[in-house]
């Protein structure tokens, strides 16, 4: 058996990090980076890329050295991706956040309101209902995110963290600060409304919970692999027919329920940043479904039925 | 910050009415320009703004010339000059690069145009408004020629001396004008509500458009120095390139 050797260059200054004699063949780049480690433990595994080409793409920690077109001599380009931070981490943090923070402006905690305001509670139903319903929405989360979920990355760049619980946090102060306040004034259309809202909310809170479920089954513990979803006996699933994404047609129908239910402007317009986005990474999972699967289902949408 | 970011799109990676085809920038000549047709529409664009502003600046000469003062200008030149800012907003599809650059600097001076100089009209007759249309002025009537001329490739040394130095007098003479027009603005905005509403509503929103300007104001801090200093490197990396070429010719 040909032991191989691997040089590592930096991407953009070319110059030479690391040198790997007798790498077995069938090593894989996540053995290559744990190699490169050792001699530069500050670039852990989590923050390198390391590509064929400096300007290509990354090389995937599965890929074997000896299937890659690369001679006996390999050379690798490394590129430093920055500080890292787990999903896990930043999920919990992200959702943590909006929880804690709704709650404060429910309570009327000082300093938000006027000061004969502090501690007193609203005496409208649905202020206290939409607590329950926003309160249990990020709790849903962050129990997906601890039992739920099986994340094909480790990890993402640390400043994402700041970008995202600032959206999150930012928008749930925004949101809470009228819902909770003195002067709020509740749906037009009374108890009616938000019975409706109620539904909607329940019903894309269950559908979006099925979904989770339905692609946490797809893939087996501690795997990367990617499957076709395809609708389950669970009727919320039905809508893989229609969708690639259901769980984000779910998510977007719950804030619109959550919107009807507070008749509240900047619930509103979080739902519409949130779907703008959604939209966005859907467009992006319906495009590598489709380059991935030759058979994927040709009537389905990215994120809503027929028309987007 | 309008005035700065306008130039500092031009000259990051392009802003403004298409450097396609133009050795720019970094000073690499990239080979692929746009077609023939979009070559054309291209420079029409670029040279119809050169010509409003220079229609802008010579009202501004006229109406001073006449006038005798240099106060009030403002209402001599407030047609072309929404006319024309208002149709930069054209660039931000045509643009190769950077269309969060560029928006943020079309919005930024539309913004100031429309929703301050405009609804604000007691701010209409202060001299902070001269400040700044004078610095938007000279620097677009610059910047569209600079365009004109490369996507002809044929950019005389001048004006691209003039785009990469002039700005250092005009960004800060821009951003003061800009920040005393907001600041003059202030109290009449806080007097008549304007754009502004408060709770109760029906739909549990309010906005204080008093308390935004502030932060408008506030956000110069950050964004202001990042700009200029980004210019300033544009201007070494390109003006020692230029240099340099011409030492080989």
């Amino acid at each position: 058996m040909k032991h191989y050797e691997v040089e590592i260059l930096d991407a953009k200054t070319r110059e030479k990090l690391c040198f790997l004699d007798k790498v077995e063949p069938h090593a894989t780049i996540a053995e290559i980076k744990n190699l490169f480690t050792k001699t530069h433990p500050q670039w852990y595994p989590a923050r390198q890329s390391l590509r064929l080409d400096p300007k290509g793409k990354s090389l995937k920690d599965e890929d074997i050295l000896q299937k890659l077109p690369v001679g006996t001599t390999a050379t690798l380009y490394f590129r430093d991706l920055g500080a890292q931070i787990s999903w896990v981490t930043v999920f919990l943090t992200e959702y943590a956040g909006p929880l804690f923070i709704y709650l404060l402006f429910y309570f009327r905690v000082p300093f938000i309101y006027g000061h004969k305001y502090d501690f007193t509670s609203s005496r409208h139903t649905v202020v206290h209902l939409a607590c329950i319903c926003h309160s249990f929405h990020y709790v849903k989360r962050l129990l997906e995110t601890l039992f739920v979920h099986r994340f094909s990355h480790g990890t993402m760049p640390l400043r994402n963290i700041f970008k995202n619980c600032t959206y999150y946090w930012g928008f749930a102060a925004w949101m809470a600060y009228y819902i909770n306040h003195p002067l709020y004034t509740p749906p037009t259309y009374g108890a009616q409304q938000v019975k409706l809202a109620l539904a909607i909310f329940v019903i894309c809170q269950l559908g979006n919970f099925s979904i989770h479920m339905a692609l946490r089954d797809l893939r087996p513990a501690g795997s990367k692999t990617r499957k076709i979803p395809y609708p389950t006996k669970n009727p919320f699933t039905w809508l893989f027919l229609l969708v690639s994404c259901p769980n984000y047609t779910y998510e977007v129908g719950s804030w619109i329920g959550f919107a009807i239910m507070t008749q509240c402007l900047p619930v509103a317009l979080f739902s519409l940043v949130g779907f703008t986005q959604m939209t966005i990474w859907a467009k992006g999972k319906h495009r590598s479904y489709l380059k991935e699967f030759r058979d994927y289902p040709p009537l389905r949408m990215p994120i809503i039925p027929f028309l987007l | 910050m309008a005035a700065a970011a306008a130039t500092a799109a031009a000259k990051g990676n392009g802003g403004g009415g298409g450097r396609a085809g133009a050795g720019d920038a970094s000073g690499t000549r990239k080979k692929k320009g746009p077609g023939p047709l979009a070559t054309a529409y291209l420079v029409i664009y670029n040279v119809v703004m050169t010509a409003g502003w220079l229609v802008i600046a010579v009202g501004l000469v006229r109406a001073y010339l006449a006038k005798g003062s240099y106060h009030s200008l403002y209402y001599s030149i407030e047609k072309p000059l929404k006319f024309f800012q208002t149709g930069a907003l054209l660039e931000v599809g045509i643009v190769p690069s950077s269309v969060v650059l560029t928006s943020f600097q079309v919005m930024s001076r539309v913004f100031l145009i429309w929703a301050v100089t405009h609804s604000v009209k007691e701010v209409q007759s202060e001299d902070s408004v001269l400040l700044f249309v004078i610095a938007w002025t000279i620097t677009e009537i610059i910047r569209y020629s600079f365009y004109t001329f490369s996507l002809l490739n044929h950019l005389p040394y001048l004006i691209k001396w003039a785009r990469y130095t002039l700005f250092i007098v005009l960004y800060p003479m821009g951003v003061s004008g800009e920040l005393l027009t907001i600041y003059a603005a202030l109290p009449f905005v806080r007097q008549a509500g304007l754009y502004s509403i408060s709770l109760p509503n029906k739909y549990n929103f309010s906005f204080d458009y008093h308390a935004f300007l502030i932060l408008i104001m506030i956000s110069y801090i950050p964004i202001f120095p990042q700009l200029y200093f980004h210019m300033i490197h544009q201007r070494r990396k390109i003006l020692s390139h230029t240099e340099e070429h011409k030492k080989f010719e």
